[in-house]
C-alpha cells in the first residue's frame, strides 16, 4: 500500500502569535518534501504537532488514511512518525547505544547479555552508516555533528513511516551531509515519507521532490523541486528578491596593522596553531567538525585554559584568565552551540542581549531598563527577531530567532569590540537574513574591527573572508586568501590527514 | 511563563487566606494579637533564613547548612557577649563568621568542585557538632540586657523588631533582585551558568557571594532567635534550611535556579508559618506537626517538580559536554 501523509486545515496559535493558519497539504510514499520559510514561520510548530509534543487548535493530520490523535510523542512514534528536531534530545551520561535504544534495559533481567546484544546492534547501525563512533561512549562526550547522527540514527531504527528533519544539517559539515543525504535517498526507496527542513537551497535541490513553502504561519507556495529555482523560491520565502548574496557585499577593503597575533598556540585540542588577524580583516575558519576551530576561538576568549604558546592583541601579550577579562579587553565571541552556551532560555529576549554590556546599561545602582530595552529593540529590528515583545522568553521564540539574539547580544551598540569572534553565526538562519548578516560582518569589518569567522558552511568561509585558515585536527593545516581560495582546495585541507 | 508564576502567586495568595480561614474557624484564638505575634516571630526567623537561601537557590546554589550554621552563629554571638563584649560587636563579629562559613561552602563547590548537597549536607554536621561541642549541648544564657531589646522591642508596640528586620531585608534584597546589575547577574547564572560565564558574567563570584549572603543571614536569624530568648540554643534553628528551602520553592523560586521573586518568598513565608503556627493552635500532636512539616515541602517540590519538568519537556535534552 502507498503511503500517504495529509494535513488538513491545521491552525495554532501561541500568546501574540498566529503560528499556524490554515494548512493543508498532503505527500505521499517514496517523496522528500521541503518545508521552507523564514525564521518563526511555522515550521518546527507544525512537525511538533505532527509528532505529539503540542496539540493543533483546529485542523486533522492523517496517515495512510486514519486520522491521528496523539497526546504524547510516544503516541505518534508508535504510529509510525519519527521527528528529528532542531534541538538535540539525547541523554548525555548515557550511551551512544542506549541513546539509540532507549527504554531497553542495558543490565536487564539477563544482565550483560542484554548489554552486549544491545551494543553488537548498535554497532551495526553505525557501520551502516559508515560512521566511526564507539557504541559504548557516552552521548555527552561526542561532537554536536555525531550527537545529530546519532539523533538520526534513533529515529531510523524504529522503521517509522514518516521521518521529518527539523534543519539536521546545521550542525553537520559536508563529510557528514553525505552519509545523511545518501540515507535519505535509501529511505526514499524504501517508500517512506520523508519532511525535509532547512535554510540551506543547496540542499533543498538535492534531496528534496516537493516544497511548501510557510510565511508567518500560512502556506504560501507549493511546487515541484524539478520545476522551481532558487531565486523563485526566495521570492516566496521572503517576498521580495534578493541579488546574489556574496556579489552585492559591501566589502572592506582598508585592511590595517595586526590586531591579534596568535602563535604556537596549544591547549587539550589544538597543537601549534598560529595566525594573525589585521584591523578590518575577516578571518575565516573553515574545517571539519571537531577540527579544533572551535577550540581556537575558546582559547582566546578565556573560556578554556592554554597549555603554552603567545597570544597578542595591539603588539600586547594577552592571557585571559576568563570570558569577562576577555569582553572588557574589546573580545566579543558570539557561540557555537546557542542552546548550551548562549542563551538562558528562560529569561528574556532583553535579559539576553544585554548580558554582557549590564555595567554600561546602568543609572547609578540600577539598571536603565529603559535603555536595555531601546538596545534590544535595535538588535530586534536589526536582525528581523520575530517576537511579539522584549520580555518574551527566548525558550519561546523559533530557532533561527534564538540564533539572532545571540547574534544581537553581541554586535549590539553597547559593546566595544575590536575582534569579533563568530562560531557558527548563521546557524539556522533564513537566507533573507543571512544575507544581512553577511553584510552586517563586513560593515564591522569596515569599521576597523577584526572578525573571526567560523562557519561549516563552506561557500560562506569562502565567500566572506579576506583570509581563509584551515584546520584539521587541532592543527592549521592551510591559509590563503580568497582570492586563491576554492572550495575544493578549502577541502582538501581540511581532510588532509 | 510569566502569566503562569503570577497566577500560581495568585493561587498561593488564596490557599494562604484559606488556611488562615479553616485554622481561624477551628480555634478562633489563631487570629488573636499574642498568636499573630507568635506567627510573626516564626516567620522572621524562617524569612531572615529564606532571604538568603531563595537567593542561594535562584543563583543555582543551595546551602543545607544554613540552619547549623545559624545555631552555630548564635552560640558564637552569645559566647562573644559573656566575655562581656557589647552587643554589638559581638554581632558584627557573628556576621563575619557567618559569612566565612559561607565563603567555606562557596570554596567547596566552586573551587572542589563538590556537589552542593553533599559539601553542605556535610558542613551541617560539622557546625552542628561544634555548636554542641562548645556549649555541652546546653543553652548558652545571654544577660546582656541590651541585647535583649533586639528581641523584644516592637515598632509602634505591635511589630517585634526581628518582624522589622524581615520586611526591611525584603525590601532591599527585593530592590537588588529587580532593579540592580547583580540582581540580574544571580538569574542569569542561575538559569545557565555556562552562558553566563561567556557572556562576561563570573558565575563563581555571584555564587560566592551569596553563599556568603546566606551564611551571614543564618546567623543574624540565630542570635535575633537568640535575644528574644535570652538564651542561645545549640539545636534551635537546626531545621532552618529546610525551612526556608521550603518557603522559597512554595513561593515559586526555582528549585533548579534561575528563576524567583521576592514577593513570591514573602507568599511562601506566609503560607509555611501560618500553616505550621495553626498546627500548633489546633494542638495537632508535635510529632504529626513535624511530619506536616515534612510533606509540606514535598507538596512545595512536586509543584517545582512539574513546573521543572513542563520546562524540561520544552527544552528536552542534552546538557551535551563540549566536544572534543
Ligand atoms: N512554545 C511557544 N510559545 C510561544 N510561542 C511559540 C512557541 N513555540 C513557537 N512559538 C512561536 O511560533 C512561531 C513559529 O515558530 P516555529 O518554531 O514553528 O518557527 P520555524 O519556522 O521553525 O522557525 P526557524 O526557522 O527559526 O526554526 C514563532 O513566532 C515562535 O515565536
Ligand atoms: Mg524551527
Amino acid at each position: 500500500m502507498e503511503r500517504c501523509l495529509e494535513f488538513k486545515g491545521i491552525e495554532k496559535a501561541f500568546p501574540g502569535v498566529r503560528a499556524l493558519q490554515d494548512i493543508n497539504f498532503r505527500v505521499k510514499g517514496g517523496r522528500v518534501l521541503a518545508l521552507l520559510g523564514e525564521n518563526g514561520a511555522g515550521k518546527s510548530t507544525l512537525l511538533k504537532i505532527m509528532s505529539g509534543d503540542l496539540r493543533a487548535d483546529a485542523g486533522t493530520i492523517t496517515l495512510n488514511g486514519r486520522e491521528m490523535n496523539f497526546s504524547s510523542p510516544n503516541d505518534a512514534i508508535r504510529a509510525g512518525i519519527s521527528v528529528i528536531y532542531q534541538e538535540r534530545q539525547l541523554v548525555p551520561a548515557m550511551s551512544v547505544a542506549e541513546n539509540i535504544f532507549p527504554g531497553i534495559p542495558p543490565r536487564g533481567a539477563l544482565g550483560l547479555v542484554a548489554g552486549k546484544q544491545l551494543k553488537r546492534q548498535a554497532q551495526e547501525l553505525i557501520d551502516k552508516f559508515g560512521l566511526s563512533i564507539d557504541p559504548a561512549a557516552p552521548v555527552g562526550t561526542l561532537s554536536v555533528a555525531y550527537q545529530q547522527m546519532v539523533e538520526i540514527m534513533k529515529a531510523y531504527r524504529r522503521d517509522s513511516d514518516v521521518i521529518a528533519f527539523d534543519e539536521p544539517t546545521a550542525p553537520l559539515t559536508d563529510a557528514e551531509i553525505a552519509i545523511l543525504f545518501d540515507l535519505i535517498r535509501r529511505l526514499k526507496e524504501a517508500g517512506k515519507i520523508i519532511l525535509y527542513v532547512s535554510h540551506r537551497l543547496s540542499e533543498i535541490f538535492q534531496v528534496t521532490d516537493e516544497i511548501v513553502v510557510l510565511k508567518d504561519g500560512r502556506l504560501v507556495a507549493e511546487m515541484k523541486t524539478s520545476e522551481t529555482g532558487e531565486q523563485e523560491l526566495i521570492r516566496a520565502m521572503v517576498g521580495r528578491d534578493i541579488g546574489d548574496t556574496y556579489a552585492g557585499l559591501n566589502r572592506n577593503d582598508k585592511i590595517g596593522e595586526v590586531l591579534l597575533e596568535v602563535s604556537h598556540l596549544e591547549t587539550d585540542v589544538l597543537r601549534d596553531v598560529s595566525f594573525t588577524l589585521r584591523r578590518g580583516e575577516i578571518v575565516g575558519f573553515a574545517g571539519l567538525v571537531g577540527a579544533g576551530r572551535t577550540e581556537v576561538a575558546r582559547a582566546i576568549f578565556g573560556a578554556d585554559p592554554v597549555s603554552s604558546g603567545e597570544i597578542k592583541i595591539e603588539g600586547k601579550p594577552v592571557r585571559f584568565k576568563t570570558p569577562k577579562d576577555a569582553i572588557d579587553a574589546g573580545v566579543a565571541l558570539c557561540p557555537e552551540d546557542r542552546k548550551e552556551q548562549g542563551l538562558v532560555l528562560f529569561r528574556s529576549v532583553r535579559d539576553n542581549v544585554t548580558m554582557p554590556i549590564l555595567a554600561k546599561v546602568k543609572r547609578g545602582l540600577f539598571l536603565d531598563n529603559h535603555a536595555e530595552d531601546e538596545i534590544t529593540i535595535d538588535a530586534v529590528k536589526r536582525y528581523a527577531i520575530k517576537t511579539p515583545t522584549v520580555d518574551k522568553i527566548v525558550m519561546e521564540l523559533s530557532g533561527g530567532n534564538q540564533q539572532k539574539v545571540i547574534l544581537g547580544r553581541w554586535t549590539s551598540s553597547k559593546m566595544t569590540t575590536k575582534i569579533l569572534i563568530l562560531d557558527e553565526p548563521t546557524k539556522g538562519i533564513d537566507v533573507g537574513t543571512k544575507a544581512e548578516v553577511y553584510q552586517m560582518v563586513c560593515d564591522f569589518a569596515g569599521q576597523g574591527i577584526g572578525v573571526i569567522f567560523i562557519s561549516s558552511e563552506l561557500t560562506e568561509v569562502v565567500n566572506i573572508s579576506d583570509t581563509i585558515v584551515v584546520m584539521h585536527g587541532g592543527r592549521v593545516t592551510g591559509q590563503m586568501t580568497r582570492q586563491e581560495a576554492t572550495e575544493e582546495k578549502v577541502l582538501a585541507l581540511a581532510m588532509l590527514d | 511563563m510569566k502569566r503562569l508564576l503570577r497566577s500560581k502567586t495568585v493561587m498561593l495568595v488564596y490557599v494562604s487566606a484559606v488556611v488562615v480561614a479553616v485554622f481561624f474557624i477551628m480555634n478562633h484564638n489563631y487570629l488573636s494579637g499574642d498568636n499573630i505575634r507568635g506567627i510573626m516571630n516564626n516567620m522572621s526567623l524562617s524569612g531572615t533564613l529564606g532571604v538568603g537561601m531563595a537567593f542561594l537557590l535562584m543563583g543555582g546554589g543551595i546551602d543545607l547548612a544554613a540552619g547549623a550554621e545559624g545555631c552555630f552563629g548564635a552560640v558564637l554571638v552569645a559566647l562573644l557577649m559573656k566575655t562581656g563584649m557589647p552587643w554589638p560587636v559581638a554581632m558584627l563579629l557573628g556576621l563575619m563568621y557567618g559569612a566565612a562559613a559561607g565563603a567555606l561552602n562557596a570554596f567547596l563547590i566552586n573551587g572542589l568542585n563538590f556537589m552542593g548537597f553533599i559539601a553542605t549536607i556535610a558542613m551541617s554536621s560539622v557546625y552542628n557538632g561544634f555548636a554542641l561541642v562548645l556549649t555541652n549541648n546546653q543553652n548558652v544564657a545571654i544577660s546582656n540586657q541590651a541585647f535583649w531589646r533586639v528581641g523584644s522591642y516592637a515598632l509602634f508596640g505591635v511589630f517585634p523588631m526581628a518582624f522589622v528586620i524581615l520586611i526591611g531585608l525584603i525590601a532591599v534584597y527585593g530592590f537588588i533582585l529587580a532593579k540592580t546589575r547583580f540582581g540580574r547577574c544571580i538569574l542569569l547564572c542561575g538559569g545557565n551558568r555556562m552562558a553566563a560565564r561567556l557572556a562576561g558574567v563570573s558565575p563563581k563570584k555571584v555564587t560566592t557571594i551569596l553563599y556568603m549572603n546566606c551564611g551571614a543571614l543564618a546567623t543574624l536569624a540565630g542570635s535575633v532567635l537568640a535575644a528574644r530568648m535570652h538564651n542561645a540554643s545549640p539545636t534551635a534553628v537546626a531545621t532552618g534550611a529546610l525551612d526556608a528551602i521550603t518557603a522559597a520553592v512554595l513561593g515559586g523560586v526555582s528549585f533548579m535556579g534561575g528563576g524567583g521573586s521576592i514577593g513570591g518568598l514573602l507568599i511562601g513565608l506566609i503560607l509555611l508559618n501560618t500553616f505550621n503556627n495553626g498546627l500548633i493552635v489546633v494542638q495537632l500532636p508535635s510529632y504529626w506537626q513535624i511530619v506536616s512539616q515534612g510533606a509540606l515541602l514535598i507538596i512545595a517540590l512536586c509543584v517545582d517538580f512539574f513546573n521543572e519538568r513542563a520546562k524540561a519537556l520544552a527544552l528536552k535534552s542534552s546538557s551535551a559536554k563540549r566536544a572534543v
